[in-house]
């Protein structure tokens, strides 16, 4: 099965890029806006993550229960959609 | 990864046997599935990015990716076979193009000079060569005979996922991309027009077809770099030596 040409990695010319929103919890802050988060789910505990535009209109601080949306494109990456309450 | 390459192979002879005209493009597909697990293996592309088939069905002006369904072989079809499956977390991955009944002596030279493009691509597989150096191959061979190659897929590495790195582009020019070492394992496969390069992808999001809707063939091998050349996984070990058990 051939994969489609470009920079968008492997695979299917029009296969949907799906979002899956896991909820976890902001274990520290690092450089550059981005937090590792600690996920609810056994497949990708730990998550490196930037954070939404609406998400960031309050700062995030470690311990702050968020939903982050994941991309199959790098499964060490992340991004914080909104905070859970 | 031989063992999965050996069992696609196989498959797809039997395939190739079963392809006559009147057969669902869906029985193919259950032929396909139930070798693969009767064999022990996982078919490799049903759920692959929400593949929902074991095996890719392109007929005539269909490039790569037709999905299997009600449309019946007929005679006078150009059919590409692709297919592929996972054994021990190994992949396998392998196409060929097939006649049903009597096609065209046109059809039969498009099959032909494929599959002579992808032996031209598999014999630029050696240590110190580039990437570019098979998809040269491929190119000139296909180009010479006046057909032209398909540039929006391209084939690319194999081992513990469908699609790794490097993609294999069937075109451009010698010498440039990754250099070859023994290890690498490459699925190349070249997709060849009759007519223009352009192609498309219908609404169901994964068959390819030819924007012009001329005839279109496919040929896919998974091959090994290693230090004597290349080694076709499907085949045995062919410098002797007794290396067969290493994959």
């Amino acid at each position: 099965m051939p994969r489609a040409a470009g920079g968008m990695g492997p695979g299917a010319p029009a296969a949907a890029a799906a979002a899956v929103e896991v909820p976890g919890t902001v274990l520290e802050s690092l450089p550059n806006a981005l937090y590792r988060v600690q996920l609810e789910t056994e497949a990708r505990p730990q998550v490196v993550a930037h954070v939404s535009g609406a998400a960031a209109l309050r700062r995030i601080l470690p311990g702050e229960a968020v939903v982050v949306e994941l991309l199959a494109y790098d499964p060490g990456r992340g991004r914080i959609v909104r905070r859970r309450f | 990864m031989h063992q999965a390459c050996r069992i696609v192979v196989e498959t797809l002879d039997a395939l190739a046997d079963a392809a006559a005209p009147g057969v669902p493009t869906r029985e193919l597909d259950r032929i396909a599935r139930e070798r693969i697990e009767r064999e022990g293996a996982r078919p490799a592309f049903l759920g692959y990015r929400g593949y929902p088939a074991t095996l890719c069905i392109s007929i005539n002006e269909e490039v790569v990716h037709g999905i299997p369904g009600e449309r019946r072989l007929k005679d006078g079809d150009v059919v590409g076979l692709d297919l592929g499956c996972v054994v021990d977390g190994f992949y396998g991955d392998a196409a060929r193009t097939v006649a049903v009944g009597h096609v065209s002596d046109e059809a039969r030279r498009l099959m032909r000079v494929t599959e002579e493009s992808l032996r031209a691509g598999i014999a630029a597989c050696h240590p110190g060569k580039r990437v570019g150096d098979i998809g040269h191959a491929v190119q000139t061979h296909a180009e010479g005979a006046g057909y032209s190659v398909v540039r929006e897929f391209v084939g690319h590495g194999i081992g513990t996922s469908l699609h790794e790195e490097p993609q294999v582009p069937n075109y451009g020019p010698p010498g440039r991309r990754q250099r070859l070492v023994p290890g690498m394992c490459l699925a190349i496969e070249p997709m060849v027009n009759v007519g223009g390069p352009a192609v498309r992808v219908l609404k169901d999001g994964w068959t390819a077809v030819t924007v012009d809707g001329s005839l279109s063939a496919h040929f896919e091998l998974s091959v090994a770099v290693t230090e004597e050349g290349p080694w076709i996984l499907s085949e045995p070990y062919p410098y002797g030596g007794g290396r067969e058990t290493h994959a």
